[in-house]
């Protein structure tokens, strides 16, 4: 059990501030191509419009013209980033210095992809970047202009807009915290949000740090302003979660309410194969073990009177449920990818939180705890041993994090 | 080749006969896949009834054998000699148990059976799943590393020495000999005196089966029970390396002392003759006993328990000798007033009393106390302390002599990471099973003794060498193979991620990890069989013989149908 | 190796960790044990300090090991009547009492209890229940298999001869009235003994007014109360009826008399206080000591939990003033603190913690081995040994609380101990 959340706060006092005057991802990119022109970095992982379409991928680049079509925080998640650095750095380290951009869910996964040895921190500089949210997929792909113009709304408020996804409307980890002493990523991408001015590089690492100096950057400037812009947003997305869990959940406790919002799946299993947390080599659900005899398919059918194709479709959802519930992030990536427009993100999301809080563990927060599972502490959830004498080892309440 | 599968049920008597209707029992799972024989007998516990299942599994040509009858625990390993002996693969062997599971837990006839007919069906479906497994051998080596030459590392080597058994024991300073080389007399326990250390130490060096390495420290440690490989260097020689190999290790690294400075009350090290209990020895074996300014002291306090409170625990020898240095006093300087500070008596053997009654009639001042503070008022030790009556006083005296707690050596830490041992939450090494198996520890073949287990006197130690001595004499025999578990977990690679979550679940520390495959693997010969790693794999990667989730399922299958 | 014969005397934790070691050195050992189970005190706690495990559950996997060891020929009812001879070559007497039931044959249904006329005082538990006379005392009680009280037995003392209700109950011909007590003779080459310790008999101690009538207990009685084996099957009733709500836990009970601290009372006396807080958390419980004897690395950390329970620990000034009357129909403890003023604490229930003794026993064994006894009455062991293992009888060791008081791994670490020193003796190899 860990509680990243009550560690004592140790940030950095003061981040680097960057004017916006021909907007913030503009001053964003010219950092990059500053750190690639100096080599301070080597490459840079970021996402890149595709020429020609107008679907987003993620690039290794290290030629400065490749930026041009870059986008620090592109409208749609097509694939989660930590996916891609898992994929890049799991079977060890690489020698060259790169830096990879990821939104906050998505710096969270990799953190928790790095606590389970599926991706390696060393000679990688993780910046994250305060994320308004994504438009869905499909409303993106069917009207991408309409979808651009949206975002860069919702992106200009930083709040109110229904056109991004519903995970995301209610994420309250849209930004992380930067304790030096608990981090996620190496360097923050701070969206003071309200005045457009400027965007605030605030390093939580060592590593963070040193990039600013290799481009000559001063922390110098107040967090004070962002900070008390992403508190006021985050008391609004709290209460609004809090809002519709307690909704949702009416809607989808109880079997009868449950299987009915899996009742659509055709068992593609493209929420599997795109969560950036279900990473194991071979799933049980794609193996052969599942696969009965003809046999007993029809004693099956004999049982229960007919057997509906393709069998197990819960069960599918159940054991992801129960490898994810810890672990997930919340980035949404499973809904987007549902071709049956499922609502498996809000689900996992909220059953996520729940268990995530009875271990008093946020995934992805802090690199330095280890994973719920793997600590044992003697008195943990002694309420369910002796009742009598223990205080519970939580509350459900949703814990306010700074 | 098609499998015939054997049941047999057992009718205890009647205790099962009376409760399960077994003849429809028989003829319900008669007719399932693989079985080729379905029998009742009288009692198959009885000689007669193994000889008749042995003879029957020959006759039948069984290739499988379900049992139903009593629990597990009773007889299971009754069956499988009668497998044995039959020349079945005793892994191709269920027992159910539809006696204490079944006819004496309900009392309607025709729901006990239906029960007994489920779980039946479920050792059938369970079995046809199983492998057979073959015990396999490993050779061992008899030898045995022992680290640290104090009185617990130099009896543990004698003990195990032999003409068939070679001792490599271990010190990091120039001397054997540990802790009682810096005492001047033993306490009473079996009218102990230094003499049978020194000449202990004498019969170690002149042991041809010891080989003694001084100023030498353990590099590095890796294997498993029966074959360790070890390499040493002289710290002295040029750092001289040397390796062995051996088959347990037996750690006997002592203890440390509590730092009194840590609890600035105590004035050590601020307040002139205030000295901790091992300068004081030194001075009973210099034989003067004499203040900073050469005088010997007329009034003396004794102060037990110094870093006892911060440490959270009581290290057992302290009132003890305590007792021991107000004697000596007494005896050296008789009109000496001495004074001991106490906070609770513990005198644990049978002899201590007596002893502490014995210092009570020579005058020796015992004072319950607590919350005390040392001083230096006017260059005299004042003890201020607060009384068995809740009052303030005090007391001043000329010397005051600390016990201090012991603590975990320097080289705990280290040594239980090469080791990959656990500590308690007091920073000793940490037993293998606190109550019942007080010297071994979770990884086999490896063994702590003495104070490195926690504080304890010589006798105690000593105990704790010769229980080591005992275990490894008597498991791990020149010669003799070793028969390890065949029942231990298996990794499947290509399902492996590499998380290593296992490494980090498990007790006996018999995972490691593959870098170069980016897999984790199973010793299989030290690994225990316990499943935790089963457990905890993420991806189902890990499966443990005779328990794989094929068999558990489809028996859970069948039982819950 | 040449395999040899090895004789232990107990077959409590000491006897039975000391059997199976040996067995796996590839020798042959002969357990007698005097009662009809094995086992020892130890399966009589419902949990042991400090981390409140569960004993009989603890304890039972060795006693199913030992049971199943083909190495192992236990005798039960069993008593060391002579030894002869030296190191290597004990000539060894034993007397087996006659059980009247097969081992071989019973399988421990239990179907004979039931029709026994007779009821008698179950010892193994401290005189609580009932027993027949055929009966296992205890659930659980291994082997699973009982024995015939000869003495109280109709047919077997000839007060009702025709008297054959548990033969003719048992279907597996276990019972035969035709045994007859035996002597063994055994070639052994080493003996251990492991006889462990009794308890003081409270009733000497008068200012306890222990009477077996009223609410106070003796630690072991307490033992069995809250086991879930025992006689109430774990529900805290108490001789009157009551639960107990207001309790006096006093320690040291003899101390003074015997001469020595036996080392666990203070710990199994705070083991106590947890459970009783555990199963009836209003509780009131006040333990009265004089010096707490907590040593070893994890014992003190029990005691402060203790505390954290508000479990009341009054230091007394005297231990021998304690005393317990019943004054109006209600139980008072009667104490001085450290202020030496005299005060009274009215309790519900009191449970006195008695000296540790030697086995009954222990003077006649000692004996029969040609062994010495220390001025406490315990098993004497070799002057000029820094460790109290080996006795001044080549090939006799001593393990466990037949050397003196000690707790369950202190024992364990003797077994071993004693263990060693058998495998060297049989290899020609003498320490000193």
């Amino acid at each position: 059990m860990t509680a990243t959340e009550n560690i004592k706060i140790e940030k950095p006092p003061k981040g680097a501030s960057i004017p916006a005057k021909e907007g913030i991802k503009k001053a964003i990119l010219g950092v990059f191509k500053k750190a690639l022109e100096t080599e301070a970095l080597d490459a840079i992982m970021i996402p890149v419009k595709v020429p020609e379409t107008e679907s987003y991928a993620w690039v290794l680049l290290k030629d400065t013209t490749l930026l041009e079509n870059a986008d620090p925080l592109p409208p749609v998640m097509t694939i989660q980033g930590g996916k891609v650095l898992s994929d890049l750095t799991k079977h060890g380290k690489i020698n060259k210095n790169i830096a990879a951009v990821l939104r906050p869910c998505e710096t969270r996964a990799a953190v928790e992809l790095f606590k389970l040895k599926q991706l390696h921190f060393e000679n990688i500089t993780l910046i994250s970047i305060d994320c308004p949210g994504a438009i869905p997929l499909s409303e993106y792909l069917a009207e991408p202009e309409k979808s651009k113009k949206s975002f860069d709304n919702v992106l200009d408020k930083w709040d109110g807009d229904d056109a991004v996804r519903k995970v995301c409307q209610i994420c309250y980890r849209f930004s992380l915290p930067t304790l030096t002493n608990a981090p996620a990523s190496d360097l923050h991408i701070g969206l003071s949000g309200n005045t457009k001015d400027d965007v605030l590089l605030i390093p939580v690492t060592p590593k963070g740090e040193k990039i600013l100096e290799r481009l000559d950057l001063k922390a110098d400037s107040s967090l004070q302003k962002w900070e008390t812009k992403i508190k006021e947003i985050k008391k609004i997305k709290s209460q609004r979660r809090k809002k519709f869990n307690h909704d949702f959940k009416a809607n989808i406790s109880g079997p009868e309410k449950f299987t009915a919002v899996f009742d659509g799946c055709i068992n593609c299993h493209n929420c599997q194969s795109v969560c950036p947390i279900c990473y194991c080599q071979q799933c049980y659900f794609d193996s052969a073990t599942t696969k009965l005899s003809s046999e007993d398919y029809f004693r099956r059918a004999k049982e229960r009177g007919a057997l509906r194709f393709p069998l197990d479709t819960i069960l599918f959802h159940l054991g992801r449920m129960s490898h994810m519930a810890l672990s997930c992030v919340s980035c949404g990536a499973c809904e987007d990818a549902c071709p049956m427009s499922i609502s498996v993100s809000q689900v996992f999301s909220l059953v996520g939180e729940q268990t995530q809080q009875a271990f008093n563990y946020t995934p992805g927060i802090n690199r330095e705890e280890s994973l719920a599972l793997q600590d044992y502490l003697e008195d943990e959830f002694c309420e369910v041993e002796t009742p009598s004498e223990c205080e519970p080892t939580n509350s459900n309440e949703v814990k306010e994090n700074v | 080749m098609s499998k015939k599968i054997g049941v047999y049920i057992c009718e205890c008597g009647t205790n099962i006969s009376d409760r399960i209707d077994i003849d429809s029992l028989i003829e319900e799972i008669s007719s399932l896949e693989d079985v080729g024989v379905a029998k009742k007998y009288g009692l198959l516990c009885s000689p007669a009834g193994k000889k008749y299942l042995a003879e029957d599994i020959k006759k039948e040509e069984l290739t499988h054998l379900v049992i139903g009858a009593c629990s597990p625990r009773e007889h299971e390993q009754t069956f499988m000699k009668v497998c044995l002996e039959a020349g079945l693969n005793p892994y191709l062997f269920q027992m159910v148990n539809i006696r204490e599971q079944c006819a004496w837990m309900i009392s309607d006839k025709e729901a006990a059976t239906r029960l007994a007919i489920k779980y039946i069906r479920a050792g059938i479906k369970r079995v046809a799943l199983h492998k057979s497994l073959e015990k396999i051998e490993l050779e061992s080596n008899p030898d045995v590393l022992v680290i640290g030459g104090g009185i617990a590392g130099i009896e543990a080597s004698l003990s195990l020495a032999g003409p068939e058994r070679k001792i490599y024991l271990v010190e990091k300073t120039d001397a054997l000999g540990g802790m009682t080389n810096k005492f001047a007399q033993l306490l009473p326990h079996q009218g102990a005196n230094l003499s049978i250390v020194k000449d202990k130490i004498e019969q170690v060096n002149n042991n041809e089966h010891i080989e003694v390495f001084t100023s030498t420290a353990v590099e590095d440690i890796h294997g498993f029970l029966g074959n360790f490989e070890i390499s040493v260097t002289n710290q002295e020689k040029d750092s001289e390396k040397k390796e062995f190999k051996a088959g347990a290790v037996v750690v006997a690294i002592g203890f440390g002392l509590y730092d009194p400075k840590e609890t600035p009350a105590f004035g050590y090290g601020d307040v002139e003759n205030v000295i901790n209990a091992l300068e004081f020895e030194t001075m009973i074996s210099s034989g003067k006993i004499v203040l900073k300014n050469g005088k010997p002291p007329a009034s003396v306090a004794l102060i037990h328990c110094v870093g006892r409170k911060e440490k959270g625990y009581c290290s057992k020898t302290c009132c003890l000798y305590s007792i021991k240095f107000a004697r000596y006093l007494k005896d050296k300087l008789p009109n000496v007033d001495v004074s001991e500070f106490y906070q609770d008596l513990c005198l644990p053997d049978k002899s201590d009393q007596n002893y502490f009654e014995e210092a009570k009639k020579k005058g020796i001042h015992f004072i319950q106390s607590d919350e005390i503070e040392i001083k230096d008022i006017n260059d005299r030790i004042k003890v201020k302390y607060k009384s068995a009556e809740g009052k303030k006083e005090e007391l001043s005296v000329d010397m005051a002599i600390l016990a201090p707690a012991m603590v975990p050596s320097q080289d705990t830490p280290k040594m239980a990471e090469m080791l990959n041992l656990p500590l308690d939450e007091t920073g000793f090494f940490k037993e293998a099973h606190e109550m019942l198996n007080p010297v071994a520890t979770p990884i086999e073949g490896v063994f702590v003794v003495g104070c490195a287990l926690g504080p304890k006197n010589i006798p105690d130690s000593i105990v704790q060498s010769q229980a080591a001595a005992g275990k490894i004499l008597s498991t791990l025999i020149p010669g003799k193979k070793l028969e390890p578990e065949v029942k231990t977990a298996e990794i499947r690679e290509e399902f492996c991620t590499g998380c290593q979550t296992c490494l980090s679940v498990c007790f006996y520390g018999v995972i490691s990890f593959d870098e170069h495959k980016g897999i984790s693997i199973v010793n299989e010969a030290i690994c225990r069989g316990c499943g935790s790693c089963v457990g905890s794999c993420p991806s189902g990667a890990i499966k443990i013989k005779h328990f794989t989730y094929p068999q558990l399922y489809r028996e859970v299958l069948e039982a819950l149908r | 190796m040449k395999k040899q014969n090895v004789l232990i005397i107990g077959a409590g934790v000491a006897g039975m960790e000391a059997s199976q070691l040996l067995t796996e050195a590839g020798h042959k050992v002969y357990l007698v044990e005097k009662e009809s189970l094995i086992g020892g005190q130890t399966i009589k706690f419902e949990e042991v300090y400090p981390n409140m495990e569960c004993s009989t559950c603890m304890v039972s996997p060795k006693q199913q090991e030992i049971l199943q060891n083909e190495n192992i020929e236990l005798l039960l009812l069993s008593e060391v009547k002579e030894v002869n001879g030296t190191a290597g070559e004990f000539k060894v007497k034993v007397k087996k009492k006659a059980s009247y039931v097969s081992l071989a044959n019973c399988i421990g249904c239990g179907a004979c209890y039931e029709p026994c006329p007779v009821s008698l005082d179950n010892n193994f538990e401290e005189g609580l229940s009932k027993m027949k006379a055929i009966a296992v005392p205890c659930a659980g009680a291994l082997p699973n298999v009982p024995a015939i009280d000869a003495e109280n037995c109709l047919h077997l003392n000839g007060k009702k001869k025709e008297c054959q209700a548990c033969k003719e109950a048992c279907m597996f011909d276990a019972i035969d009235f035709s045994e007859k007590d035996e002597t063994l003779d055994l070639e052994v080459s080493a003996i251990i003994v492991a006889t462990g310790f009794d308890m003081l008999d409270l009733k000497k101690l008068s200012q306890y007014g222990y009477n077996q009538k009223d609410n106070v207990y003796t630690a072991l009685e307490f033992e069995r109360l809250y086991a879930e084996n025992g006689p109430t099957e774990g529900k805290l009733i108490l001789r009157d009826g009551e639960t107990p709500k207001t309790i006096g836990i006093i320690h040291c009970a003899g101390r003074e008399e015997q001469g020595y601290c036996s080392a666990v009372c203070c710990m199994y006396s705070t083991k106590f206080s947890h459970f009783l807080k555990h199963k009836v958390p209003e509780a009131k419980i006040k333990e009265f000591h004089s010096d707490l004897c907590i040593p070893g690395k994890s014992h003190q950390k029990f005691y402060q939990e203790a505390l954290k329970k508000e479990i009341e620990f009054i230091r007394c000034r005297n231990i021998q003033d304690i005393s317990v009357e019943k004054k109006n129909g209600s139980l008072q403890v009667n104490y001085q603190n450290g202020n030496i003023e005299k005060n009274t604490f009215k309790a519900n229930m009191i449970i006195v913690a008695p000296a540790m003794l030697p086995g009954k026993d222990t003077k006649n064994l000692a004996e029969t081995l040609g062994l010495s006894l220390d001025e406490k009455g315990f098993f004497a062991t070799k002057s000029n040994e820094l460790s109290p293992i080996a006795t001044d009888v080549e090939g006799i060791f001593v393990a466990g609380c037949a050397e003196g008081p000690k707790d369950i791994p202190d024992s364990i670490a003797q077994a071993e101990a004693a263990v060693g020193k058998v495998v060297n003796l049989s290899q020609g190899k003498i320490n000193e």
